[in-house]
């Protein structure tokens, strides 16, 4: 049983070494890594100047064409997520500030994503090779609930994480192979092939204080950011509309764009538009916010 | 409590702790230990249907010393009547009841009549139809006097309910296990640390292999009318290998853990994709159950003794009860019976017991003939194994033909943002693995432990699937 004994610790410390190694390895490839997605493309760069940075969820990336703000003379990137929560929001401008961005304005996409405070996993994984590294992204995952498993257990998150941080994705950040998620300033267009055009919103209500909508908010005040918070159009068939009015109700500031777009040929789903919405919206936004 | 779930983790080393450190004195300790081990981690599926298993054991357990005590032929045949039917009985009603009741409806609007059968709302009981076979083949042997009764309550229910094999297998016999339950264990170096291999080698084969050709397999077959040709051959490649590794992976690591508690269990899958035939196939896969059904079915059906005809239906009834086996469902069905077609031409030239020596390769045109016969048995293989996938036979008869009328062989972007071709790479790797160690149980053994060793928990970490878990698929049967 001694013998045994003996090799199961040896196992086990092959496996403790390994996972160190494994961790290391893999942050160190992200640490040199800033064309996969946006969170990287922020995290490893250094002071950028910009006119407008746009924040949010797909709602913000398939619907502010930065394009268009470039043809205005605004330099622009859209750091709107996919799947994304103002939690990543928050954070990805956390970041920008950390490395000295100057931003004149942040376009926050503010709607449907004020009904939660949690963490957008798929999105959230991609900060989490940076735990160890950055105080900011530590200090902002503190109060999750599986911080401490993740942030004490070497390799844990690349495991749980797999298919956003695991071994593929690496591997691909290892090579420097290019993602089209930067193509565009940020911006991601949806083509007119239709995928739900209905949407049931009625269980949804917007916290009266959503905490990292605030942070977002209260840090473009200590920066001398111009902060504005858009709600963005969604299709005609949607259940519960009236929760755009409850955020209006709850952040008279943000400005409602539920209903500039209607008609359902400018969707290529019931919360995002096609390109040709995306552009009408965008060109509104750029009428009533930068045409002085 | 799946074994590749944290929960086992923490399971598995108590029990090891607590049976060679406290419950060690003798084996009726030790056996007790496992018995409380076992029922707590069958409770832990659903632990209504323990009465079920209890049920179950006390049946077989009673009926057995029945048919032994009885002097008159009549009541040996009534006590083993009465358990078979009681045993089938239960496996009818839970897992074929609706089946059959839906099939007689559908049979009834064919003809135009309408029909609302009554079905039961139950959920299958994880593993019946392994500990049912369990229970079956012991009282089948000593009905035909092969071997004792087993007198002893703590060691009959052992030899049932053992956890390692309790919900998928392999399905152990009475002959085999029951002797090793009655010993008193000692510890051996040697053979846990195999078992440690065995196990990490099954793990490997779960998460790394099967998990991850699950997610290929699933996005090919659940749109396979917008996939080509290249796709769908890949997707029938990726599932052979998905349930190669999910279940050979579970019986690896059932078989590794009981090598921790010093039990031996039957030896389920020895490298199947490498048949040179269907029938060899059939002698390297789930060889449990096959076994199980030669030995109780075929052979009392006459087995091969009473000419070529016979041998064929007997064929056909033990690949037809085997895919109905697997599940209630036309297609398990249908997937039996290809396998029972592929047998006919064996059994027709009288070849079906041809390739029963060891594999070798060489640079003799006979190697090339031997390793166009592995390509050829695998493919029919796979054929099969589209049935076996699909979710109707329709689904399946279009699947296959798509693979023929498509003629694109380019790559394709899946569902699971993924190419098709992506995953061939590991699979090859897989191949290499097995083949070059092919007359062992699993590769970690022998020679540079350590570093083999290091590699399988380096590929378990890095290459296995995790997010997107999924159970074991037989444990659905």
């Amino acid at each position: 049983m001694k013998q045994f004994l003996g090799f199961t610790i040896k196992t086990i410390i092959i496996t403790v070494v390994l996972a160190i190694l494994l961790d290391y390895c893999y942050t160190s490839v992200y640490l040199q890594s800033n064309n996969r997605n946006k969170i990287e493309y922020v995290y490893n760069s250094k002071a950028r100047n910009y006119d407008v940075v746009i924040l949010g969820s797909s709602r913000a990336n398939n619907h502010f064409v930065s394009e268009m703000f470039e043809q205005k003379g605004l330099k622009t990137f859209n750091y709107g997520m996919s799947g994304g929560h103002l939690f990543e929001a928050d954070l990805m401008l956390k970041l920008m500030l950390e490395r000295k961005y100057k931003i004149k304005t942040v376009i926050l996409e503010a709607d449907l994503n004020l009904c939660n405070e949690h963490q957008a996993e798929g999105v959230a994984a991609k900060y989490l090779p940076y735990f160890y590294v950055s105080e900011t992204v530590r200090k902002h995952f503190e109060n999750e609930d599986d911080f401490k498993e993740l942030y004490y257990i070497p390799f844990y998150r690349y495991i749980k994480y797999e298919t956003k941080i695991g071994f593929r994705e690496m591997f691909f950040s290892m090579i420097h192979k290019k993602s089209k998620l930067l193509d565009n300033g940020g911006y991601y267009s949806l083509g007119t092939t239709k995928g739900n055009m209905k949407n049931n919103i009625i269980s949804l209500n917007p916290l009266a204080h959503n905490k990292y909508y605030e942070e977002i908010k209260q840090l473009c005040k200590a920066n001398n950011i111009n902060f504005i918070a858009v709600m963005t159009p969604m299709c005609e068939n949607v259940v519960g509309m009236d929760y755009f009015d409850k955020v209006k109700k709850s952040y008279p500031e943000i400005y409602n764009y539920e209903n500039v777009v209607l008609e359902d040929k400018y969707f290529s789903s019931c919360g995002h538009m096609n390109n040709a919405g995306a552009r009408i919206f965008t060109t509104r936004i750029i009428n009533d916010f930068f045409s002085k | 409590m799946f074994f590749n779930s944290f929960a086992f983790a923490i399971f598995l080393p108590i029990v090891f702790i607590l049976y060679w450190f406290v419950f060690n004195k003798n084996k009726t300790t030790q056996n007790t230990l496992l018995i409380i081990a076992s029922y707590y981690f069958y409770s832990c599926w659903d632990w209504r249907f323990l009465f079920l298993l209890v049920f179950s054991t006390f049946l077989d357990y009673y009926t057995g010393i029945r048919i032994e005590k009885s002097r008159k032929d009549s009541g040996r045949k009534f006590w083993f009547w009465l358990s078979i039917g009681i045993n089938l009985g239960f496996l009818g009603m839970f897992k074929y009841y609706n089946f059959f009741a839906n099939s007689f409806a559908e049979l009834m609007q064919g003809f135009g009549l309408k029909a609302s059968p009554f079905l039961l709302d139950v959920v299958l009981p994880v593993g019946i139809s392994f500990y049912t076979f369990h229970g079956l083949s012991y009282v089948i042997d000593i009905y035909y006097k092969r071997i004792k009764a087993e007198y002893n309550f703590v060691d009959y229910s052992l030899f049932v309910s053992y956890f390692p094999l309790l919900v998928a297998g392999p399905i152990e016999r009475a002959t085999h296990l029951l002797p090793e339950i009655k010993e008193k264990r000692s510890f051996d170096y040697e053979q846990a640390k195999a078992g440690v291999y065995q196990m990490l080698w099954g793990l490997f084969k779960k998460v790394v292999i099967a998990d991850t050709c699950a997610t290929y397999a699933n996005a090919i077959f659940d749109n396979y009318h917008s996939m080509n040709s290249l796709s769908l051959i890949l997707g029938a490649v990726y599932f052979a290998f998905q349930i190669y590794g999910d279940f050979s992976g579970y019986s690896d690591m059932a078989l590794g853990m009981s090598k921790l508690f010093g039990l031996e269990l039957l030896r389920n899958f020895n490298y199947p994709y490498f048949s040179r035939d269907i029938a060899e196939f059939w002698r390297r896969w789930h060889i449990s159950l096959s076994s199980w059904f030669r030995d109780y079915l075929y052979i009392p059906l006459g087995g091969s003794k009473g000419g070529l005809w016979m041998k064929i239906r007997n064929t056909f009834i033990i690949f037809l009860v085997s895919g109905f086996w697997h599940g209630a469902n036309w297609t398990y069905v249908v997937w039996g019976g290809i396998n029972a077609l592929y047998f006919l031409p064996l059994l027709l030239r009288k070849s079906n017991r041809n390739n029963m020596d060891v594999i070798v390769l060489d640079r003799s045109w006979e190697s090339v003939k031997v390793l166009a016969n592995i390509l050829l048995t695998f493919a029919l293989s796979c054929v099969a194994w589209v049935f076996f996938r699909a979710k109707t036979i329709a689904d399946a008869v279009l699947y296959l033909k798509q693979i023929v009328t498509n003629g694109h062989f380019t790559s394709q972007y899946l569902a699971n943002e993924r190419y098709n071709y992506e995953l061939l790479i590991m699979v090859l790797l897989f191949v290499v693995v097995e083949w070059n160690n092919r007359t062992k149980e699993e590769p970690i053994s022998g020679k540079c432990q350590t570093i083999k060793l290091a590699l399988c928990l380096a590929a378990i970490m890095v290459l296995g699937t995790y997010s997107d878990y999924k159970e074991f698929i037989y444990f659905q049967f």
